[in-house]
Formats: structure tokens, sequence, C-alpha cells
């Protein structure tokens, strides 16, 4: 449990750094083709590169900061009131009272697809937003294992993590994105009559990593969600149930979950962070195991099934 | 010779110095869960006041029912007035098992009073009990947790030379009594 927050914070530390620096080096890779084009006397890469990395570190503060929010918003999730849910209320409170700690506040989003996540940026802050279909179609038990789920992803940072991942990510695709269509639309045609053609092969090799890292750039983002992702669910799983008390009541839920869990407001981007994968399987990709974001259900009810409470409590 | 016998010092010194600080880190490691485990009960704490403070409440509502029921009334408020005195964890523990089961024999009694049972105050109360049931079984489940891992930390070495040093004294668990007051108080409508 504590190995595991610290090891998120780690995490996270690990990818707000990583993602400054490859912010800087884009910066500095678009400086450095700049300067091959127009002449190195104007020094692009240097000014590029420090205007990357303000701007890198600008972004991870609010990042910090406000990724719940844009998360949220990004759903179409709405907070609702005690008043309003009386239950939903009533069951967060008593086990946010069994995991010790601060009830989380209630977020709605409006979709027929039984689904769930939890964001925010330490367990004080903690969200849990659920969408309506879950609400409408869960027993109780089945509704107590899907909160203790996503307050066992409090309790760990899971949120935090997955919430900032959510936001960088989202920005190095956009970004890489932009130079990518820039860098192929954007006229090779005044190349050669660059001023500074003495470091040829240099500056080309420079620019062939560039282009490189910009293509990478998805498929990198793509590996750091997985890496985050999968085995959290298994093991927030387990806590849940450790919080509830109860783990057939989480397995039956992923049972009816697992049936109809689309959102239509969940993205690539945001799917990670749900409690089962929200996006249809409109397409069939060729390694689809290999990038999906959540491990089979059917392995995780067979785990909860599996598991016999008087093992003891880690 | 003589540098030999400085280094060997060094060593030796250097080796009590590290030893120090692990032992700093374990008896605030331990320092740390005993809080947790005076937090967790705090939180046990604030439950039970709620239904304290609720029992004067429901007995008026009964009463204007079914004042013949002088005894069931009375039991309730002697069980109220034990938990509120108790001073250990035990007597806690016991006091609020009897709370429980007074309620338990109220709640029976009400099946015979049908006006007492549309009562739309009573009902109320009865839902608000039965919320603050629960949590106070969420809340004992939580501070169980943080005793065990206390205990645990205090019993096992290296935590057991500390105990023995600085005076840790186990903690109890908070207990129930009989199965049936594992189940929150059960209303039928």
């Amino acid at each position: 449990m504590y190995e595991q927050i610290a090891s998120n914070r780690a995490k996270t530390v690990f990818i707000i750094i990583g993602f400054v620096v490859f912010i800087t080096l884009v910066g500095f890779a678009i400086g450095y083709y700049l300067d091959w084009r127009y002449g190195i006397s104007n020094n692009y890469s240097v000014i590029l590169m420090i205007f990357a990395l303000i701007l890198a570190v600008i972004m991870s503060f609010s990042s910090y900061y406000y990724s719940d929010r844009i998360v949220l918003s990004l759903s179409g999730a709405r907070p609702i009131s005690r008043e309003e849910n009386q239950r939903v209320y009533y069951m967060a409170e008593g086990l946010s009272i069994a995991a010790g700690l601060t009830i989380p506040k209630i977020y709605v989003m409006g979709d027929e697809g039984m689904n769930a996540f939890a964001t925010g940026r330490n367990p004080q802050k903690g969200v849990i937003a659920f969408t309506q279909g879950l609400l409408d179609n869960l027993s109780d038990e089945e509704l107590k294992g899907v909160i203790s789920h996503e307050l066992s992803h409090i309790k760990n940072y899971d949120i935090l993590l997955g919430t900032i991942v959510v936001v960088m990510v989202g920005m190095i695709t956009i970004i890489s994105n932009i130079i990518f269509r820039s860098l192929i639309f954007g006229g090779g045609s005044r190349r050669r009559s660059s001023k500074g053609s003495g470091g040829g092969i240099l500056s080309l090799i420079l620019i062939i990593v560039g282009v490189l890292l910009i293509l990478l750039a998805p498929i990198i983002a793509t590996l750091i969600r997985l890496a985050i992702s999968r085995n959290r669910e298994f093991l927030a799983d387990s806590t849940g149930a450790l919080i509830s008390r109860y783990p057939a009541g989480l397995a039956n839920a992923l049972k009816k979950i697992s049936m109809h869990s689309e959102v239509k407001t969940a993205s690539s981007a945001t799917a990670h962070l749900f409690i089962a994968n929200p996006i249809g399987d409109k397409s069939k990709v060729m390694f689809k195991s290999l990038f999906n974001t959540h491990p089979p259900a059917e392995e995780r009810i067979r785990r909860l099934e599996n598991m016999s409470l008087g093992v003891g409590i880690k | 010779m003589l540098p030999g016998v400085i280094s060997l010092i060094a060593i030796i010194a250097g080796i009590i110095i590290l030893l120090f600080f692990i032992g700093i880190g374990i008896y605030n490691s331990i320092v740390s869960l005993r809080n947790k485990v005076d937090n967790s009960w705090h939180q046990i704490d604030v439950q039970l006041r709620k239904r304290y403070d609720l029992i004067p409440n429901l007995m008026e509502t009964v009463k204007g029912y079914a004042k013949h029921e002088r005894e069931t009334l009375q039991n309730v408020i002697n069980a109220r007035k034990i938990g509120i005195d108790a001073k250990t964890v035990k007597e806690q523990a016991k006091a609020e098992n009897m709370i429980t089961g007074t309620l338990k024999s109220l709640f029976a009694l009400s099946e015979n009073y049908p006006n007492l049972k549309a009562d739309q105050h009573f009902l109320k109360l009865m839902e608000q009990l039965n919320g603050i049931e629960s949590n106070i079984a969420y809340a004992r489940q939580f501070y169980n947790d943080m005793v065990m891992k206390f205990n645990t930390r205090i019993q096992t070495f290296p935590g057991n030379i500390f105990a023995r040093m600085f005076n840790f004294l186990s903690r109890d668990y908070f207990e129930i009594e009989e199965i049936s007051a594992r189940e929150p108080v059960k209303v039928k409508f």
C-alpha cells in the first residue's frame, strides 16, 4: 500500500520531468531546423529551447492543479448534491470512513453506459464520477463494490498519476500533430537556399531524430498509459474488496458493467481512468490485446471470486 | 598502529550513529501508527455521539404512541447513559452492543403500534439511525484495521524492543458480541 503510494508519486515526478525534457527537446529540434533553414545567426535553437522549457514548466504546474477539472469537464461530468442522490452519498460516506479517507465529491455523467472513474490531485480533493447508467442499474452491494474500487484509486494516489497523464499525453499528442503537419506541409522548397549548408549531415541527422521523436510521441504516450493502467486495476480491485469486505459485490458489478461499459464522452486520452474500458469495440486493431488499457473483465472477476476474506489486511 | 585504532573507533561510531537513526525511524513509525489508531477511534466516537443525540428524540416520539412500554424505553436510556460514561474501548464496545440490542427490541415493539410505524418523524429517525449504525460498522472496521497494524508493529521485532523501552501498550479491538449485531438494525416498512 505505502510502496504503491511512493511509487505513484515517483512516477508522477518522473512523468513530469520526462514531459519537460521532451517539450524542451522538441523546441530545440524545431529551433535547430529553423537555424538550418534560415542561418545559425538567429539562434532559433536556443530561443525556442528556452521558450519550450518555460512553456513546459508552466504546463506541468497547471496540469498538477487543474487536470482534475479538465478531465471532469472533458467527460461531461457535473457535481450532484447530497439531496439529489442520498443513496450514493450514504454509501460513499460509509466506505470513506472504512477506508479512512475524507468523503469524495460525487459527479455524474449523463450516459447510459455503466462506468465510473476517480480523479483529484490528492485524497483530500478526491472526486468520483459515475455514469447515470451505473447508478440506475447496479444494486447497493454492487455499487458499494465500485465505490470501494474508486476509493482505493484515491487512496493509492492513482488518481494524481492517471489524471496528470491525461493532460500531458494530450498535450504531447497535440504538439506533435502540429509539428508533424507543419514539417510536411511547411514547404521544403526553400531548403536548398539556406546559407548554413555547412553542417549538413549533422543537421540532417538531427532533423531525422526530431521527426522520429515526433512520430514516436503518440506511441510513447500510449505505452506510458498502458504501463500505469493495467496492474493497478487488479490492485484497486483487491484493495477495494478489503474496504467493502465483500468481493462478490464488485465481481457482480463488473459482470454487469462489462456488458455495457461504453461512455460517449470518453476518449482514448481518458480511457485508462475508467473502471472498465469505456471505448466500444468499433476498431478491430491487430494488436488489440497489447493496446488494451484494461485487463479482461473475466480475469478480474475470477480473481475477485477467488479472494477469500480472512486472508488479512496488508 | 594508531591509524588502525582510529579507523576502528570511527567505524564503531559510524555504526552507532546509523543504528541511532534507524531507531528514530522505527520509533517515529510506531508513534505515527498510534496516532492513526487514536484518529480512527475519534471517527467511531463521532458516529457514537450522533447516535446519542438521536436517542432522546426517538424516545419522545415513541412515548407519544407507546407510553406503556416503560421498561423497553428505560433500557435504551440506561444503555445510552452507560455508553456516554464509558472510559475504555472495552466498556464502550459493551455499551454500544447494549444500545444496539435495546434499540432492536424497541423497533420490534413498534410492530405492535401501527400509528407509530406510520409516523413520519419516527420513520425519519429510523432512517437516520440506520445510516449511523452502518457508519459505526465502517468506522469500527477502520479502527480495528489500524489497531491490528499497531499491535503487530509493537509485538514483532524490532518494534517490541521499543514498545518495552517506551511503554507502548497494545490497543483493544472494538468488538461486537453476537453475530446478529453485525447486521445494522433492519427496518421493515
